[in-house]
Parts: C-alpha cells; sequence; structure tokens
C-alpha cells in the first residue's frame, strides 16, 4: 500500500516544477520511504522498492541544486551512495543519474574550494570505472575534471569559455557558473596584484571578463586598487615589498641569534 | 593441565633428549625460513601487486631478543638436532613433514603454561618452512594422531580437509614404525584427552595456508569465518598472536575472491564488519598484535574499494598501537601515506612514505613492498615540486620497477608537456596499477611551472606567444593567466606587460643574500639534534649495570683514599700513583 503511494507521489514529482510542491511531494515520499524501511538499503528491501527510493533521492538533489541549497544537496548525495553501491543484480543502473549528480557533487566541491574532498572523490570514480579514459570522456563527469585541472593549472579563460559557451551539460550545472566566475576573477585579481605592475582600464576588463569599464572601475576600487590616467596601478605591492624587506632584516638577525644560541645550548647537553 | 606437559614431551624421545635446545633451534629456524617463504610471497606479490609481507618476518621482528642472544653456539646444535631428526625420518618426507608440525606443539603449550607469547610467536614462525609441504594427507595424520576420534573439534578440522572419513588408528601405527617408538601411541592417547585450544587453532592457520596456497579461496574464506568465530568463542589470551594470523588469511580469502576488490559486491566488503568487531575486541582486550593487524587489513580494505573517506574516518577514530611489531608500522604507514596523499597534504604522505620506506625489512623477500613504497613516494616528492635523487632509481632491486617513473621524473624536471604526455600514455596501464595515475595526472601543472621557470632562467624577456608554443598551451591568453599564476605563487620572479605581451625576469638576486641558506642550514642542524635525541632514547642499558657502576666508583674512590693514606705515611712513591690512574 505504501509502495503505491510511493509511486504516486514520484509521478507527481515528476509533473510538478514549482520548489514549494515538489518540496512538500519530496518530504512525504521519505516518510513513506521511513515506513517501507527503504532510507538505507536493507538486504531485504523489494528491488522496486530501492529504485524508487533511488528516484525520490536523485530528484530531490537535483531539487536542492535548483534551489541552491548546498547542505541538502550534500545530504541527498550520501544518502544516495549506499544505493549506488548495490550490485547490479540488485538494483540495474539503467536509467540513474548518478553520473550527473556525482558530476555535481564534484562541482560542488570545487566551488567550495575542497580539493581534498574533490580528489578523494574522483579516486572512487577511476576505480568505478574500472577501466580508464571513461571518466574523462563521460559528459557530466568531465566537466568538473576538466575546470578543476585548468583551475590548478592558471588557464582561467578555458574555465570562462566552458562556461560561457553553454557548454555544460545540464541546467543544474550552470547554477555553478555565478559562484565560479566570482571565484576565478578573484584568483585573477591577486595574480595581476603581483604580476603586473600597471594596467589599462581598457584590457583590464577582458582579463577580468567583466562587462563594462564601470564594472572594472568599481571592482577595482573594491579591492583598494588606484586609478590613474586610464590604467589601474597596484598600490600594496611595493609597499607591501617594502616593509616585508624591512621586518625581513631585523627578523633575520633576530632569528640567527635565536638559532645559534639554540646550537650552543644543544652542544652543551651532548658534550 | 601443566602436570601433563612433560607427558606429551615424553612423546618422542628425541625431541626430549634435547629439550633444552629444542627452543634454540626454532629461533635459527627463522633465517632458513625466510628463504622459504621467499618463492612463496614473491608470487602472491606479483600476482595482486599488494604489499603482502611474509608473515614470518612481523613476528620474526616482534621477537628479536632470544635471536640475538645465542648466534654461534646455537647453529652447531639446530645442525645436530636436524641430522638426529633427518637420521630418524629419512625414508619419509610425509613423516617429517608431521613430526615437524607436532614439533610445535610443545611450544604453544609452553606458551599457555608459562603464558608467553613468545613462544606462540616461535611457533608460527617456522610455518614457512613447512609451508610447502602442507597436504591434505598430512594434515590429516596430524589431527588423527593428536586428537581422539570422539573429538568435535578433530571432526571439523577433518572435514575441512576433505578427509572426514580418515581413520584415527592407523596413521599412529605407521609413525609407530618409522620412529621405532612403541609408547607413541599410548601417549598420544593420554595427551589427546586435553588437547590445548592453541593447537586446534595453530592447525587451523595450517589448514588456512594449504587452501590459499592451493587457491581454494571460497572453502577458504568460510573455514577462517569459523576460525574467526571459534576464537572468539574460546576467548583465551594465549590466542592473542595466533588469532591476529587467523584474520590475515581471512581477509586475503576475500580479496581473491570472485568479484575482485574494486567492485562493491566484492567479498571484501562483506568482510568488514567481522574484521571491525574484531577490533574492537582486541582493543577491550589489549591484544597488540591482533589490533595492529586489523587496523592495517580495514585500511587495506577500505582503500581497494576507494573509500578514502572512511579510511581516514578509521584512521582519526582509532590508535595505531605503539608497540605494534615493526611490520604492521610499515604497512600502516604506507597506507596513511596513501591517505593523505590523496587528500593533497603531500607533505604529510611524504613523511609516511619516507617512513615506511625506511621501516620496510631489506631482505629481498619484501621487495614488493619497498617497490611501491618507493613508487609513491617518487610520485609525492615530484608533486610537491622536488626532483627525487636519481640514485634511488639505479638500486639493484628497484631498477626495473621504477623504469616508467624514471622516464616521468625526466619529463618533469626538464619541464616538457609533451614528454610528460607521452609518458602518461606509454604506462598508463602500470600507472593504473600501482594505483599511482590521479596522482599523476595531477604533476600536469608541475610541469608547466618548471617549463616556465626554466624560462624565465633563461631569458630576460620572451613573448607569450613563444610560452605558448614551446609549453604547446592551448592560446596566448592561457600562457597569460598561467605566467601571472606562477608569479604570484612564488614560482618566478617576474613581471608581465599585458600591452607588448611578453614576461620580463626580474634579476635574481644573490641567494646569499637571503635568509633562505640560514633555514636550510638551520633544517639541517634541526635534523642531526633530533637524530641524536632518538639514538640517545633508543639506546638499551642492561639491568642493575649503574649499580656495578656506582660499587666500582666506590671501589675506586675508597683506593684513592688508601693511596692518600699511603702517600701521606711515604709508603708510596709518585709514580706508582700515575700507574694506578692510568689503570683505572
Amino acid at each position: 500500500m505504501a509502495e503505491r503511494e510511493l509511486q504516486d507521489i514520484l509521478r507527481k514529482l515528476k509533473s510538478t516544477h514549482s520548489y514549494p510542491d515538489s518540496s512538500s511531494l519530496l518530504s512525504k515520499a521519505k516518510i513513506t520511504l521511513l515506513k517501507l524501511h527503504a532510507l538505507t538499503p536493507q538486504p531485504t528491501t523489494p528491488p522496486q522498492v530501492l529504485l524508487a527510493a533511488r528516484e525520490v533521492f536523485e530528484a530531490g538533489a537535483l531539487l536542492s541544486i535548483r534551489a541552491k541549497d548546498p547542505a541538502a544537496f550534500t545530504r541527498y548525495v550520501h544518502q544516495l551512495t549506499p544505493f549506488y553501491e548495490l550490485p547490479a543484480d540488485k538494483l540495474p543502473a539503467t536509467r540513474s543519474e548518478r553520473n550527473k549528480i556525482t558530476g555535481l557533487y564534484l562541482l560542488l566541491l570545487l566551488t567550495q574550494g575542497d580539493y581534498a574532498g574533490f580528489h578523494t572523490e574522483l579516486e572512487g570514480l577511476e576505480l568505478r570505472e574500472g577501466n580508464g579514459g571513461r571518466v574523462e570522456d563521460d559528459k557530466y563527469l568531465g566537466y568538473p575534471i576538466k575546470l578543476e585541472r585548468w583551475l590548478m593549472e592558471g588557464s582561467y579563460d578555458l574555465v570562462w569559455k566552458a562556461m560561457a559557451s553553454r557548454q555544460v551539460p545540464s541546467e543544474e550545472y550552470g547554477v555553478f557558473s555565478e559562484i565560479l566566475t566570482s571565484q576565478i576573477r578573484n584568483e585573477i585579481a591577486s595574480c595581476s596584484e603581483t604580476a603586473y605592475p600597471s594596467l589599462p582600464i581598457s584590457s583590464t576588463k577582458n582579463l577580468l571578463f567583466l562587462d563594462s569599464e564601470g564594472a572594472v572601475i568599481s571592482f577595482a576600487q573594491s579591492r583598494g586598487w588606484v586609478i590613474k590616467d586610464g590604467r589601474i596601478y597596484f598600490p600594496n605591492q611595493s609597499l607591501k615589498a617594502g616593509v616585508d624587506q624591512e621586518g625581513n632584516q631585523k627578523e633575520l638577525s633576530q632569528l640567527a641569534i635565536e638559532n645559534t644560541l639554540g646550537y650552543a645550548r644543544e652542544l652543551e647537553t651532548i658534550v | 593441565m601443566p602436570s601433563k606437559t612433560p607427558h606429551t614431551n615424553g612423546n618422542e624421545p628425541v625431541e626430549n633428549g634435547v629439550n633444552g635446545t629444542k627452543d634454540v633451534e626454532m629461533k635459527d629456524d627463522a633465517p632458513a625460513s625466510l628463504k622459504g617463504g621467499k618463492g612463496k610471497k614473491a608470487k602472491d606479490g606479483e600476482e595482486e601487486m599488494t604489499v603482502v609481507v611474509p608473515p614470518s618476518k612481523g613476528s620474526k621482528l616482534s621477537a628479536p631478543p632470544n635471536k640475538d642472544t645465542d648466534g654461534d653456539v646455537a647453529m652447531d646444535v639446530d645442525e645436530d638436532a636436524n641430522l638426529e631428526d633427518a637420521g630418524a625420518v629419512k625414508i619419509d618426507p610425509v613423516a617429517k613433514a608431521v613430526s615437524d608440525i607436532k614439533g610445535n606443539f610443545p611450544l604453544l603449550e609452553r606458551a599457555v603454561t608459562l603464558f608467553d607469547a613468545r613462544f606462540s610467536l616461535r611457533a608460527l614462525r617456522s610455518i614457512s618452512s613447512i609451508r610447502k609441504r602442507l597436504t591434505p594427507d598430512i594434515l590429516a595424520q596430524v589431527i588423527t594422531e593428536t586428537y581422539p576420534s570422539t573429538s568435535p573439534a578433530a571432526k571439523s578440522l577433518l572435514v575441512a580437509v576433505d578427509r572426514e572419513n580418515a581413520s584415527f588408528t592407523k596413521p599412529t601405527s605407521n609413525e609407530m614404525e618409522v620412529d621405532g617408538e612403541s609408547k607413541a601411541s599410548k601417549t598420544a592417547k593420554k595427551e589427546s584427552k586435553d588437547v590445548i585450544p592453541e593447537i586446534e587453532i595453530f592447525l587451523g592457520i595450517l589448514i588456512q595456508i594449504y587452501y590459499l596456497d592451493n587457491k581454494i579461496n571460497q572453502k577458504g574464506a568460510l573455514f577462517s569465518a569459523h576460525l574467526a568465530e571459534r576464537i572468539h568463542a574460546l576467548n583465551r589470551r594465549t590466542l592473542d598472536s595466533l588469532s591476529a594470523r587467523v584474520y590475515f588469511y581471512y581477509s586475503l580469502f576475500c580479496e581473491q575472491m570472485a568479484p575482485l576488490p574494486p567492485s562493491p559486491s566484492s567479498p571484501v566488503v562483506s568482510i568488514r564488519p567481522a574484521l571491525l568487531s574484531a577490533l574492537r575486541t582486541a582493543v577491550l582486550r589489549k591484544d597488540v598484535d591482533t589490533q595492529s593487524t586489523v587496523i592495517v587489513l580495514l585500511l587495506r580494505n577500505y582503500l581497494s574499494t576507494s573509500h578514502i573517506t572512511q579510511a581516514d574516518l578509521l584512521v582519526s577514530h582509532t590508535k595505531f598501537p605503539e608497540n605494534a611489531s615493526n611490520n604492521q608500522v610499515a604497512r600502516y604507514l604506507y597506507y596513511l601515506g596513501r591517505i593523505r596523499a590523496i587528500q593533497l597534504r603531500y607533505t604529510e604522505a611524504h613523511e609516511h612514505f619516507t617512513a615506511a620506506t625506511r621501516k620496510a625489512p631489506s631482505s629481498p623477500s619484501a621487495a614488493g613492498f619497498a617497490q611501491s613504497a618507493t613508487k609513491l613516494l617518487l610520485v609525492v616528492e615530484l608533486l610537491m615540486g622536488d626532483i627525487p635523487e636519481r640514485a634511488t632509481f639505479r638500486l639493484a632491486s628497484m631498477e626495473r620497477a621504477l623504469q616508467p617513473y624514471l622516464q616521468l621524473v625526466q619529463a618533469v624536471r626538464v619541464g616538457l608537456l609533451g614528454e610528460f604526455e607521452n609518458t602518461i600514455k606509454q604506462h598508463s596501464e602500470t600507472f593504473r596499477r600501482d594505483g599511482t595515475y590521479t596522482l599523476i595526472l595531477r604533476l600536469r601543472q608541475n610541469v608547466i611551472k618548471t617549463g616556465i621557470r626554466m624560462m624565465s632562467l633563461s631569458y630576460s624577456r620572451i613573448s607569450l606567444r613563444d610560452i605558448c608554443i614551446r609549453l604547446k598551451l592551448e592560446s596566448e591568453e592561457s600562457a597569460e593567466y598561467i605566467v601571472a599564476k606562477a608569479i604570484r605563487d612564488g614560482v618566478i620572479e617576474a613581471s608581465l606587460d599585458r600591452e607588448r605581451g611578453f614576461m620580463k625576469s626580474k634579476e635574481v638576486g644573490d641567494v646569499y643574500a637571503t635568509r633562505e641558506p640560514g633555514e636550510a642550514f638551520h633544517d639541517r642542524i634541526r635534523a642531526c639534534l633530533a637524530l641524536h635525541d632518538e639514538s640517545v632514547k633508543a639506546m638499551r642499558f642492561p639491568m642493575n649495570q649503574h649499580r656495578l657502576e656506582l660499587k666500582n666508583a666506590q671501589e675506586a674512590r675508597e683506593r684513592e683514599r688508601e693511596m692518600a693514606k699511603e702517600i701521606q705515611d711515604g709508603d708510596l712513591d709518585e709514580d706508582d700513583l700515575g700507574g694506578e690512574f692510568e689503570g683505572m
């Protein structure tokens, strides 16, 4: 009976598109699952219930991404993990959104700057696919992997292109674009501060992927850059270096004295 | 029960006669048994590319004192004993194997009566010499001779070796003839009343090994599960070191069964609850052997299905016993290093791998372990931006295994992206098998950085287009961003000119004007001091030696006083005095 109810809810879930409706349906679905003891897969759970449970969680995960709720999404991913690890004869992998959800999860980790988590997840993927190459070629999984590689290298233009040119594998991935854009913009800004003595405003626009020169100016002001004669100067660069030099000098002599005293003390204990 | 022990020894006069030396023989068996284990283990290692260090070694290392104490003397005795042994059973290798196996029973019994784990470890160590000769018939014979026909334990053991209808009388008489000993059957019956469970488990381990060597994994796993259960039910502290071994083989069986580890339905997953509960019990009972073995097994288990998060959690929630045997520590460090490397914590990973390679036994039987630890160490070093030493690749035991890595290092060192990708493509199978593939993929950025550094060193000014061509990058914009990032990360000292599109290197200042040499010097001094501290800590002093010294000092002082007195009296001249002091 509860099973039929679940199927009912699932059907409704697929047809609705408004967020509040879906979330109330989802919580209802989860209560039904709880009644069926299928929130986590048990050895006794019948396959069709497993399938339904997986669909519920997948729908929930995608929904929470659309609602920009990373915490809920992470929760759903963790709930899905035991289902994905079931052997194929218990729960066939067909019609599963597994790769899509894993890809989204990877992207989420990337935007949160959790590289350790990203690579941990990635390691699991390598083994899951068994034979190589396929992970990177997968439409959903390849995307975050490529992004990560470009980010680490510093090829920010490629990241930008990948996001801008509607290359995103599905609409859910678009949600992250905004976060990533501001992330790489900050990266580029901090790089430019050290790499360039000064920049003309017009080319900074392209460099930072901003739409207008006005946006450049406001961005520059937010980072405390000085704008003079149509060029941007990075003031804190030289300032920082000067302070560093002086502080260094003082510290260095002090450090040397400290170390030498330490050696002397140690020598005394040894001899 | 202790009173029965002499009877057991009376079983074989040869043994009884050299009872005192028997232990010595066992000790010195270790080197020989090591050699025996080598062949087997080398094979194992190749097949699964894992870090199975011969089991005999763990026990050997954990009981080193008795090895060192009697070196040469024991050797002679050993030969004697062997001669006698050989003389007695020259005709029949089966009987020899049987007697070898049975020779361990007194050891186990002594372990129980004296409550000393060293004796059971010694028995375990002799396994590798018996290993090659194990057959169901020999095992059945040992069982029938040891147990009375009514014993349920014997029944189950016999079922395990497929000899359930072996008769309980015939082999005994057989042995009688060979040994020419009439009392054998009688004593056998007498002792059989109270065969200690340690012997049962020991025979169980032998059966496990037999299954493992003959690839009867399904049955082996089933049998191991029963054995583990039995150990749990028996609940005897003297079983601790034996139970560690039982779990070790249990998990090996599971790894080799049908859906091999990476698949989530592999039996490896289903053994986890058993291992975890074994770990819990071991911790509660302060059973260091089982605890360390099971932690290592669990880590290996998790990593085989790449459940890195779980492995990490296990590490953070358990405490690896400090006095675990050296080999277990080495394995633990290896797995820990792998986890840390995946989590991008390279400094820690580097530390763990260095320690693991140093702790790894240097004997050729553990070459597999040393190799895979070194491979990972190399990759982690590269990831940290260091270039490994050339000498590492020249070691005879490593040279062939490290060949692909040598090419990789060369590509990274010169910063040639093309060559780097070729190497990966060419050896991707090897890297994947070694579990270093994903780590190596991360090296790409290091290659690029090295390339940029090379260019910044050689040119004072270079256009972005040239950088792009040299590094085979996709576009000039990419090159610009990459260079900018390199400057920010402190890889190179340079500045960019956006309008004219070139990179201008800054004059490299005098390195000796910076704090770098001071820091390097400080690091080395610190390392030396740490080494000194550790050596002081590791020093062992014989018991009560200081009292002896105190006594000597006191005597010397007294002598001195006497001398002073004599000098005062004018009996002694100055020359004598000097001599005396020198002598002291």
